[in-house]
């Protein structure tokens, strides 16, 4: 069964060109051009209870406004949406029942009061009768691990330690469906990875519809079996994750820093420079020979070493790159 | 139900907004002595006015001083509960900080008006009840029980009236992107009209002050009924314009929900 459904969903903008100057602010007094920005173009999308969909696309892609119009906070310009069989915009109280929304830039909670505070809060709006409010919250404690940080002041918290107790205020009224807009963004790697290995066992255990959106690779292929990629607003490729990567993501991005200076000799494997001092150098490989590189670079005695996938914009690139590829043959 | 998740959720708000002033000591308690040494200024000026002015109108010294509590009586009450809370709206829906609270069951409206509740002004809702009391016994005759029921009714209905203008003059903000000009025209109208009372204004002033503005009717129609100078096309006319604010005001929150294109991330 569908719980979310679009067709031909579509939202324009308009937005203000002023010429630069004290003249191009005059003429604007008396007359404005404006210029009209489709920010989702004709988007059909459809996503199944318990599914855990990635949103991904550069900045400016729309991602974020399509989340914006499945959560009901904007209204469509036309098109046709449908999110667990209500207009979003309608913003109807059954509605936001049964959804939540993260916003990795966003806060909901009071800084300079304790989590359990803003839990009291919520448990008021969303009506959770005090048992299964004692219960959900028990539960959250214990698969987030934060039973120490309970009754600390939010503001004292970490990045990660915050982005937790953002999840454990959205999850407790067990919501359908969960909207994640980069919730891993400004996460060092080890509180991203946690992050995500709780949004799966919520995927696993609760049978919660995860969307989320990203823009960084790991959270993706770590997370979702389906990928909606998006840029200028329309898909560009809807379909197995592993299968997008496989096809789409061809190298990787290899940094070595060195103690000392060093000169690295002919290297081979059909490496690529992208920069290089005597102190670091940054290349980039096919997928197949990255392991291989690595062996043979660790000769060099490299103080450190980053491994990178590539970004989305190259991924992004490389779809429309592709001979005679349309959304619906790459789907 | 959804009146009685309301009172739950103000209840906890109250609750919260309690628990994040005590947690600075100073921000608590420092507003209730700057808030009652700008009571006592605004007094001051108000002693200079009118020390030398016998009549205004109709109204003696005693009407005069009952309105001026009147006035300030609905300001600290707009102070105490709502007006924290509806005056962050126009940066809200700039920032695009309303994402939250449109995603949330129960009225958003319902949720900002309640959640910076400001107890530093409690004070100036006691030192208004003093005025009016002063007031009263300037009046130099008995008050009745009814008389005092019908003043406290037209308090309430004119303090929703304040609100609606407030809540009204701030969603300007979801159709344009600055309503800095008209909230300088309400800054300007309410001192005005906590100065005079609504029955000197004529022609085009009453137009403004008892009808597109009613800052003009705000204390003078409670005053009026509490001295038995409010006559029946007066009050119909009082609660008619309250009905039809309400109504404004709910078309215009609901139209301006709809035009709110958040912020870009």
């Amino acid at each position: 069964m569908n719980i979310i459904e679009t067709e031909m969903l579509t939202k324009r903008f308009r937005r203000y060109k002023k010429q630069a100057g004290i003249a191009g602010s005059v003429k604007g007094l008396i007359k404005r051009d404006y210029e009209e920005i489709t920010s989702v173009s004709e988007l059909d999308l459809n996503i199944k209870e318990g599914e855990f969909v990635g949103l991904i696309g550069p900045n400016g892609a729309g991602k974020t406004t399509l989340v914006k119009m499945l959560t009901g906070i904007i209204a469509p310009t036309s098109g046709k949406v449908s999110v667990m069989g209500y207009y979003p915009n309608d913003l109807k109280n059954d509605f936001k029942q049964q959804y939540a929304v993260v916003m990795g830039q966003k806060s909901q909670l009071f800084f300079d009061l304790t989590v359990e505070d803003t839990l009291r809060l919520f448990k008021e709006i969303y009506g959770i009768p005090e048992a299964k409010y004692q219960s959900a919250k028990n539960f959250f404690i214990k698969l987030f691990h934060v039973e120490e940080l309970m009754n600390v002041q939010v503001r004292t918290m970490s990045l990660g330690e915050r982005m937790k107790m953002e999840l454990i205020v959205a999850l407790l009224h067990n919501p359908r469906v969960l909207f994640l807009d980069e919730p891993t963004i400004g996460l060092d790697s080890v509180a991203s990875k946690q992050i995500r290995g709780f949004l799966r066992e919520i995927n696993e255990v609760k049978g919660t519809t995860i969307i989320l959106t990203s823009h960084y690779m790991e959270d993706i292929k770590a997370l979702c079996s389906r990928s909606v990629v998006i840029n200028h607003g329309s898909k560009i490729y809807d379909g197995n994750t592993e299968q997008l990567f496989e096809r789409y993501q061809k190298h990787k991005k290899i940094s070595l820093t060195f103690d000392a200076p060093m000169e690295l000799p002919e290297i081979g494997f059909g490496v690529s420079m992208i920069s290089e001092t005597p102190y670091k150098k940054v290349m980039k490989v096919s997928r197949e020979k990255a392991s291989e590189l690595l062996s043979f670079l660790m000769k060099f005695n490299p103080s450190d070493i980053s491994v990178e996938e590539e970004d989305i914009g190259t991924i992004v690139e490389r779809i429309y790159g592709e001979e005679g590829s349309s959304p619906d043959e790459i789907s | 139900m959804e009146f009685k998740r309301n009172i739950r959720v103000i209840k906890a708000l109250i609750e919260i907004r309690f628990q994040n002033l005590m947690m600075f000591r100073l921000g608590f308690f420092g507003p209730f002595f700057v808030d009652g040494s700008l009571f006592l200024i605004q007094l001051m000026v108000f002693q200079a006015i009118y020390s030398n002015v016998d009549r205004i109108g109709t109204w003696g010294r005693g009407e005069m001083i009952v309105f001026i509590g009147t006035f300030s009586m609905i300001n600290a009450i707009n102070m105490v509960v709502y007006f924290f809370g509806i005056n962050g709206l126009p940066q809200k829906i700039k920032n695009g900080d309303l994402d939250l609270y449109l995603t949330k069951p129960g009225s958003p409206l319902v949720r900002m008006t309640f959640e910076k509740i400001n107890p530093g002004s409690l004070p100036l809702v006691g030192m208004s009840v003093l005025i009016i009391a002063y007031g009263i016994h300037q009046l130099g005759k008995p008050i009745s029980g009814v008389a005092i029921a019908g003043y406290l009714f037209w308090i309430i209905l004119m303090t929703i009236l304040f609100y609606e203008m407030e809540v009204i003059i701030r969603s300007i903000c979801f159709f344009v992107l600055s309503n800095a000009n008209v909230t300088r025209i309400e800054e300007i109208g309410l001192e005005l009209c906590m100065k005079i009372p609504g029955i000197v204004f004529y022609g085009g002033y009453r137009l403004l002050f008892c009808c597109i503005l009613p800052y003009g009717i705000m204390a003078t129609l409670p005053v009026q009924s509490l001295i038995g100078e409010l006559s029946v096309l007066g009050a119909v006319y009082g609660i008619l314009l309250t009905i039809i604010f309400t109504i404004i005001t709910r078309g215009v929150w609901k139209r301006g929900v709809r035009c709110y294109n958040s912020a870009s991330s």
